[in-house]
C-alpha cells in the first residue's frame, strides 16, 4: 500500500521540524513588533463554519453578529441568524480558540452548514462572498471544497479577498487530494503540528501548506456550552487566525501579504 | 412489407436491449455485493489496525437525503448498521458536508454528542475519528473509527491512516457506480434516440419499457442465478461500456435511417396533416 501521501501535517511533526530552518529577511521583526500589546481590538473576525453559540463561555460575549446561509431557487442568500446556534459545535470551537488568543476581537459567525440544495460548495461560497463584501478583517475557513467546479470561483474569491484586504485563513485538508481554497497562494493555509502550545506555530518554506499550528488534542468549546478534546487541521487554522487578528489590530494598514510575512517572521524555528 | 420489417426491427431491438439491460443489472448486483464485501473487509482491517472498538462506513443516499451506515466491524460496531442520520448533523454530517477530517475525544463529556445514535446502538464512544470518502472530487460518505484501545485520543497519523482506508473504500464504491452507469447510459442513450419532437418517440419509449420490464431486483429466479454467473465471469470487463456505446451508436444510426425512410413512406402518427 502506498503510504507516501501528501500529509500536510508531516513537515511540522517531530523530527521533520528540523527541516523548517529558514531564515527570512526579518531580522528586526519579532513578536513584540508584530503584535506585542495587541488584544485584537477593532478587528472583526468571521468564522465561516457550523455557527457559533453566542452564550458559550469560551466566546466571552464577543460574538457581535450571527448570520446563516439560506438556500433559494437561485443562489443562496445570507440572512441574520438571531438565535446564534451551532448545529455541530465546530464553529464554536474555532471561535473559542480565536477569542483565547485575541480576546478583544469582534467575532462574526457565518453559518454555512444546513440545508443545501445546490451542492456542498455553493453555501460555502455564499458565506465567503458575504465576508468579503462586508469587509471583515480576518476570516477563518476550517472547511474546503473538493469540487473542481468550484476551482474557478474560489480562485476568484480568494484573489478578491486578498486585494480587498480581507485575510483568509484556511485549514488544509487532512485527506490527500486538492481542496479549495486552502491550496491557493492568496490564503494563509494551515495544518496541525503536535506541540501542545497555542503560541507555537511554524512556517513551511515548501508550500502549498505554509503554516503549522496547534491542532492535536486541543481542548475546545463545543455545542451546548460543552467542551471536547479535538484533533485536526480545523483547529490549527483558528490559532493562526487569532494571531493574525492581533497583528492586524496592531498594524491596521498591513495588507494580507504583510500579515503573512509577519506570521512567517515570528514563527518558531 | 414495411410494417413487418418495422416489427422485426423492434423485436430485435428489444431482444438486444434486454440482453444489455440484463447484463448491466447482473453486473450491478454482483459488483454491489462484492463492493459491500470490500467495504466490510476495509472496516475490519481498520478495526484491527487501530485496535478499535468499532469502525463503520456511512454512505450518502441522495434519494432519502440521509447518510446511511452500510457496514461496520468491531465488538461495538454492529448496532449501527442500517441506521441513518441527516447529512448536516453530528460529526459524520460535519465531515460529510465539509470534507474536513477530524478526531474528537472526551466525547462522553459532551452533552448531546452522538446520544441519539448511541441510544439506538447502546454504545457511546469516548473518542472518534471521522474522515470523508472522496470519489471523483465528491464526498460520498464517511469512515468512522471509535475508541482506540490503549489510547484515549487519535493522533494526526491516525487521521491520515484512516484517510487511506477511506480512499480504498471510495475506490471500491466508484467501481460499482460504473456498473450502475451502464444502466443509466442505456436508458439515456435510448431516450436520446428520439428527439423530443420525433413522432416515433412513443415507440422508442415502448422499447425502453419492454427492455427494462421484468428486471425486478429482488427475485431469485433461475434466470438471475444464470445471469449472475455469467456476469461473474465477465466481472470487471472494461469493454462492457464500450460495447454498450457501440450498440447504441449502431441503434441510433439504424433508427435514424428507419425513421427517415418511414417518414418518406408514411406520415408520422403525431403529424397534424394526417387526415382523421
Amino acid at each position: 500500500m502506498e503510504l507516501d501521501l501528501p500529509a500536510w501535517s508531516e513537515p511540522f511533526v517531530g523530527e521533520r521540524r528540523a527541516e523548517l530552518g529558514h531564515l527570512g529577511p526579518f531580522g528586526a521583526l519579532d513578536r513584540d513588533v508584530a503584535f506585542g500589546g495587541s488584544d485584537g481590538s477593532g478587528v472583526r473576525v468571521a468564522i465561516i463554519d457550523s455557527g457559533v453559540e453566542r452564550d458559550h463561555p469560551a466566546v466571552g460575549g464577543r460574538l457581535v453578529a450571527s448570520y446563516r446561509v439560506e438556500p433559494t431557487d437561485e443562489d443562496p442568500i445570507v440572512v441574520e441568524d438571531p438565535d446564534a446556534i451551532d448545529v455541530v459545535g465546530h464553529g464554536t470551537a474555532c471561535a473559542g480558540i480565536i477569542h483565547s488568543l485575541a480576546p478583544a476581537a469582534e467575532l462574526i459567525s457565518v453559518r454555512v452548514l444546513g440545508p443545501d440544495n445546490r451542492g456542498k460548495g455553493s453555501n460555502f461560497a455564499a458565506g465567503l462572498i458575504w465576508a468579503i463584501e462586508h469587509g471583515v478583517t480576518v476570516a477563518n475557513l476550517s472547511l474546503s471544497s473538493r469540487s473542481e467546479a468550484f476551482f474557478g470561483l474560489f480562485h476568484e474569491l480568494t484573489d478578491e479577498a486578498y486585494f480587498g484586504n480581507v485575510l483568509l485563513v484556511s485549514a488544509a485538508n487532512n485527506v490527500p487530494g486538492p481542496s479549495y481554497p486552502s491550496l491557493f497562494s492568496s490564503v494563509v493555509s494551515v495544518a496541525a503540528h503536535d506541540v501542545a502550545d497555542p503560541w507555537t506555530w511554524y512556517y513551511n518554506p515548501r508550500p502549498p501548506v505554509e503554516f503549522g499550528a496547534h491542532g492535536l488534542d486541543v481542548d475546545v468549546a463545543w455545542r451546548d456550552g460543552g467542551r471536547i478534546v479535538a484533533t485536526g487541521n480545523s483547529f490549527a487554522a483558528p490559532h493562526i487566525a487569532g494571531v493574525a487578528a492581533l497583528i492586524r489590530a496592531k498594524h491596521p494598514t498591513a495588507t494580507p501579504f504583510e500579515v503573512k510575512a509577519m506570521l512567517a517572521a515570528t514563527a518558531g524555528r | 412489407m414495411v410494417a413487418d420489417r418495422q416489427r422485426r426491427l423492434e423485436k430485435d431491438a428489444v431482444s438486444l436491449l434486454e440482453a444489455i439491460a440484463l447484463r448491466a443489472e447482473a453486473g450491478r448486483r454482483v459488483h454491489g455485493e462484492s463492493a459491500r464485501a470490500v467495504l466490510r473487509s476495509i472496516v475490519e482491517a481498520t478495526v484491527a489496525l487501530f485496535d478499535a472498538e468499532a469502525a463503520s462506513i456511512a454512505l450518502y443516499d441522495a434519494a432519502s437525503d440521509r447518510l446511511v451506515f452500510e457496514v461496520a466491524a468491531g465488538e461495538q460496531g454492529q448496532g449501527v448498521i442500517g441506521l441513518s442520520i441527516a447529512p448536516d448533523q453530528g460529526i459524520a454530517g460535519y465531515v460529510f458536508r465539509t470534507g474536513q477530517a477530524l478526531a474528537l475525544s472526551d466525547v462522553e463529556h459532551d452533552s448531546r454528542f452522538g446520544r441519539a445514535v448511541a441510544e439506538q446502538t447502546a454504545y457511546l464512544p469516548r473518542s472518534i475519528v471521522a474522515v470523508p470518502l472522496v470519489s471523483d472530487e465528491r464526498t460520498i460518505g464517511v469512515l468512522e473509527v471509535l475508541d482506540k484501545r490503549g489510547a484515549t485520543t487519535f493522533s494526526l497519523r491516525d487521521i491520515e491512516l484512516a484517510a487511506i482506508f477511506a480512499q480504498q473504500a471510495a475506490t471500491a464504491i466508484s467501481a460499482t457506480r460504473v456498473e450502475r452507469d451502464v444502466a443509466s447510459l442505456l436508458a439515456s442513450g435510448l431516450r436520446a434516440l428520439a428527439a423530443p419532437d420525433d413522432p416515433e418517440r412513443a415507440t422508442v419509449e415502448e422499447i425502453v419499457l419492454a427492455a427494462t420490464a421484468g428486471l425486478g431486483r429482488d427475485d431469485d429466479s433461475r434466470l438471475w442465478v444464470l445471469a449472475e454467473a455469467v456476469a461473474g465471469v465477465r466481472m470487471a470487463d472494461p469493454a462492457q461500456l464500450e460495447l454498450v456505446t457501440e450498440i447504441l451508436d449502431a441503434l441510433a444510426r439504424h433508427a435514424g435511417r428507419e425513421t427517415r425512410r418511414r417518414r418518406r413512406s408514411r406520415p408520422g402518427r403525431g403529424d397534424p396533416s394526417e387526415p382523421g
